[in-house]
């Protein structure tokens, strides 16, 4: 580890007796930074994004007023907070799936993948009416999770037998899947009443009841279910201990008895499934039938949510609150100022890239040399 | 005149002191040798010359001149050289890239063949073999460690730093190793040598200096000073080292027949492996590295299986398909050599490294939850009990133990429940005299216990000291067995006998 790659300062006036003192900064690579610390060096990381990505939007011509009351507004009436709840449940599922995987350091990129078969799989129940009506949701939401879990098993199963880089295929299956769903969609599936590429709609009995407040759905509560689900597996049990040893050495994992292909395998199905009920609860929760783009951007920003909220899955919920933030601002900046939707991704994006360069100060303690 | 000279350096990491006011001084045309125990300071101290890290205080002198060494490129313009003891090499390169690479980009001008010529000649001229056109990867450690030294010579070093060269060398390789450092050193180099083997510090050096905590104790000629003098300085106490043979051999516990196996890249290293094991008794499996010891270590580990053969566990049968949390549950421990690879998880804390196996046993909660209060407190209890030393948390990152404790840790977690058979590959390499004199203790405990202990060592001495059977390794296979004591001769020579 080179700790001497301090920046050279020109003012080379060092005292000629005192030996060794080179001027400039001395960086010091840190043994453990402590969780506060860590905690705002995230924080900063974050702020510094999102004040590059302002000035990016101001250069894209939104007025600086305009995108203050933009942020302002989404929390200033219950129907927007209700637009902004809704939205962070899909979020929040994705971000859960990309942390679980990430944990085992199964590093799945086809989050998207996996929510349209999961939605397919959901679909497939709702117009075919499949079981009684008052189980039709549940199994929805259980197929749902297999279709998910069906689209990560092969390349879960192909890493740990032949070791192919589950980055490729699990990537490469969500164009598979894109295309899957099209055929369907322009197939079999195409709505009979507006003969529009989409199912037909879900039946009462197929759609996320309503809490009563606003429009939100339970979908939210089914979130925070599943993250605390996720919480207890991997922060208190004994299989997220064990994920824990396979992430950091899995030869030593394996010579301790610990069934190394088990965990791993385990871990990306459970992602799977989860990626898979993300996909069910925007087509049971807010859309009531299988569209074309219903997931486009909720793989990246799973990833991002896990990234943030260093694959913690409480952090999640707040990581999982901005991004929605972003979701929700984005639309009405197109509608105000015809900024582009992909605008999110670039906000995602820079402040991915600003978190990253702020990681420096928790690897190095910066010193003025003396 | 010296040509390297440090004066009064500190140096602190995160808080904790490595370096304590330490001065040091190598002359041209000596081999100066850098001794003291694990994390005495004195790769620190070195690491400092070469310009890996900076002093916090003091300042260095190069042939009689203030310097500022900011980085390994300076060293390197100053004439220092410095070979690590985790080599710094590109696997995938051949030497000769790797010679080039470590070059500079200023340098990368004459090309390969200029470099390859150069690289001939010091070959040559000190009698290195290396296979310079084979990616590095695929040469054994001791080429590995001459490309380490190609390159510090070829680059024109005249200060030449040797971390642990011997650590990984077999006893012949590494006298000639020495032999080569002191023709450097009659040609005029500097050569600092650290090492904690006193007896090559006797053999091999001008003049020791010698560190303990940060330190430089004492710098002295070795010759006239005598072994035990030397040791009480670099550990303030002597340790005295006799035989405690077993007081009661027990049935047979596993026995192993007709074990073949092999590398990963399908070589084939064993050709047939009987031997038994009887509880409380130590077998020490001598021989030369590279005959197939770490293959078998593997395979009674359970990590890899076994071409054909058997390994009857007494009362469970043949285990030899079965992995490793089986093989645990019947009380198999294992101290496995590369504690990096098999023995911990570095960027997990201590307590959880050592709660893995008690956590699978249900020692540690139900499944549905890790009781931490009570890992915390037996993970303080074992790592008081083990004198695991530099531990300020149990939530301390194991990577920040130093060699030997971080072996007490493993050996710590081993020995938690008592075991049945143990199986310890070189369980003292790369320790200082202290914590290797509590290693030995530790496994000889286990077999008074009752366990079969299986040591798995290259160094002669240690199987001499610590067996009750003593079992040769040649080419894969057990060629033949004394009964403790046995005649070194004898033995030196079963190692050697090639069928």
């Amino acid at each position: 580890m080179n700790i001497g790659m301090e920046r050279k300062e020109p003012s080379a006036s060092q005292p000629p007796r005192r030996g060794v003192r080179i001027p400039g900064l001395l960086l010091e690579v840190r043994q453990h930074a402590p969780v506060w610390f860590q905690t705002i060096v995230l924080l900063c990381g974050v702020s510094v994004g999102l004040g590059l990505s302002f000035l990016i939007l101001m250069a894209a011509g939104v007025p600086a007023d305009g995108l203050v009351l933009e942020f302002k507004n989404i929390f200033s009436n219950t129907t927007n907070i209700s637009a902004l709840l809704t939205q962070l449940a899909p979020l929040l599922i994705v971000g859960l799936s990309a942390a679980v995987a990430f944990r085992v350091r199964f590093w799945n990129i086809g989050i998207e993948g996996q929510m349209i078969l999961g939605s397919i799989a959901a679909t497939a129940i709702a117009i075919n009416d499949v079981g009684p009506e008052q189980w039709r949701l549940p199994l929805m939401m259980i197929v749902a999770a297999i279709g998910g879990m069906a689209w990560i098993i092969v390349p879960a199963l192909l890493r740990i037998r032949f070791g192919v880089n589950e980055i490729i295929s699990t990537l490469l299956l969500n164009y598979v899947a894109v295309n899957l769903l099209l055929h369907l969609l322009y197939g079999a599936w195409r709505d009979p009443q507006s003969n529009f590429p989409n199912s037909e709609q879900y039946g009462p009995a197929e759609r996320l009841a309503q809490l009563g407040w606003e429009s939100l759905t339970y979908a939210l509560p089914l979130a925070l279910l599943l993250t605390a689900f996720c919480w207890w597996l991997f922060s208190v049990s004994r299989f997220g201990f064990y994920t824990r040893v396979v992430n950091s050495n899995p030869k030593m994992a394996g010579a301790m008895g610990i069934q190394v292909v088990a965990v791993t395998l385990g871990a990306a199905l459970l992602s799977g499934a989860l990626a898979g009920i993300a996909g069910f609860t925007i087509s049971a929760g807010v859309e009531y039938r299988l569209t074309q783009s219903f997931f486009l951007g909720y793989g990246f920003s799973g990833i991002l949510i896990a990234f943030l909220a260093r694959n913690n899955m409480i952090g999640a919920i707040l990581v999982s609150l901005l991004v929605a933030t972003f979701f929700i601002a984005s639309q009405s900046l197109q509608v105000f100022y015809q900024v582009p939707g992909s605008i999110v991704q670039l906000i995602q994006a820079v402040i991915v890239i600003s978190v990253a360069g702020f990681e420096f100060f928790n690897r190095f303690r910066v010193r003025l040399a003396r | 005149m010296p040509i390297l000279e440090l004066h009064d350096v500190s140096k602190s990491f995160d808080g904790f002191q490595a370096l304590a006011d330490a001065s040091f001084d190598v002359e041209p045309g000596e081999l100066h040798a850098l001794l003291g125990e694990n994390g005495a300071g004195k790769s620190s101290l070195m690491n400092i010359a070469a310009g890996l890290y900076r002093p916090d205080k003091g300042y260095i002198r190069v042939a009689g001149r203030d310097v500022a060494i900011d980085g390994p490129l300076t060293a390197k313009k100053l004439g220092i050289g410095m070979v690590h003891q985790h080599y710094k090499l590109v696997k995938g390169f051949n030497a000769i890239e790797n010679i080039l690479l470590a070059a500079g980009a200023s340098n990368y001008r004459p090309g390969l063949a200029e470099v390859e010529r150069s690289v001939r000649e010091h070959c040559e001229t000190m009698g290195f073999s290396v296979d310079l056109k084979r990616p590095v990867g695929a040469l054994s450690v001791a080429e590995q460690q001459r490309v380490e030294i190609l390159k510090v010579l070829v680059n024109g070093a005249r200060i030449i730093i040797l971390d642990e060269p011997s650590a990984v060398l077999t006893d012949s390789e590494a006298t000639a190793l020495l032999k080569v450092m002191r023709t450097l050193a009659a040609k005029g180099a500097a050569v600092v040598l650290i090492t904690h083997k006193l007896g090559e510090v006797k053999a091999f050096a001008d003049r020791v200096t010698i560190m303990r905590g940060g330190r430089t104790v004492t710098t002295a000629d070795p010759k006239s000073s005598s072994l035990a003098d030397l040791t009480a300085k670099i550990i303030g106490q002597a340790v005295c080292e006799t035989r405690h043979p077993a007081k009661a051999i027990g049935r047979p516990v596993l026995r192993l027949q007709g074990i073949t196996g092999s590398r990963a890249d399908g070589h084939r290293t064993l050709h047939g492996v009987d031997l038994t094991l009887h509880g409380g008794e130590l077998y020490g499996i001598a021989g030369v590295g590279g005959n197939g010891q770490p293959e078998l270590a593997e395979i009674l580990m359970g990590v890899n299986k076994p071409t054909s053969g058997t390994i009857e566990f007494t009362g469970a049968g043949d285990i030899s398909r079965s992995g490793p949390a089986d093989r645990r549950k019947l009380g198999l421990a294992c101290i496995p050599a590369d504690r990096a690879t098999y023995g911990l998880a570095g960027d997990l804390s201590i307590c959880e490294n050592y709660i893995v196996t008690g956590v699978r046993n249900g020692a540690f909660g139900p499944w549905s939850r890790v009781d931490w209060r009570s890992a915390t407190a037996s993970t303080k209890n074992a790592v008081d009990a083990f004198e695991v030393l530099g531990v300020r948390s149990a939530r301390q990152k194991a990577s920040l133990l130093s060699g030997g404790n971080a072996q007490k840790l493993v050996i710590a977690r081993e020995l938690a429940s008592p075991p049945r058979i143990v199986v310890a590959h070189s369980p003292s390499r790369g320790l200082d005299a202290r914590a290797t004199s509590e290693v030995r203790r530790r496994l000889l405990e286990a077999r008074d216990g009752g366990a079969a202990v299986l040591l798995i060592s290259e160094d002669l001495d240690e199987i001499m000291l610590m067996s009750d059977r003593i079992g040769v390794m040649t080419r894969g296979r057990i060629v033949q067995e004394f009964e403790a004591p046995a005649d070194r001769q004898l033995l030196g020579k079963a190692m050697v006998h090639h069928d």
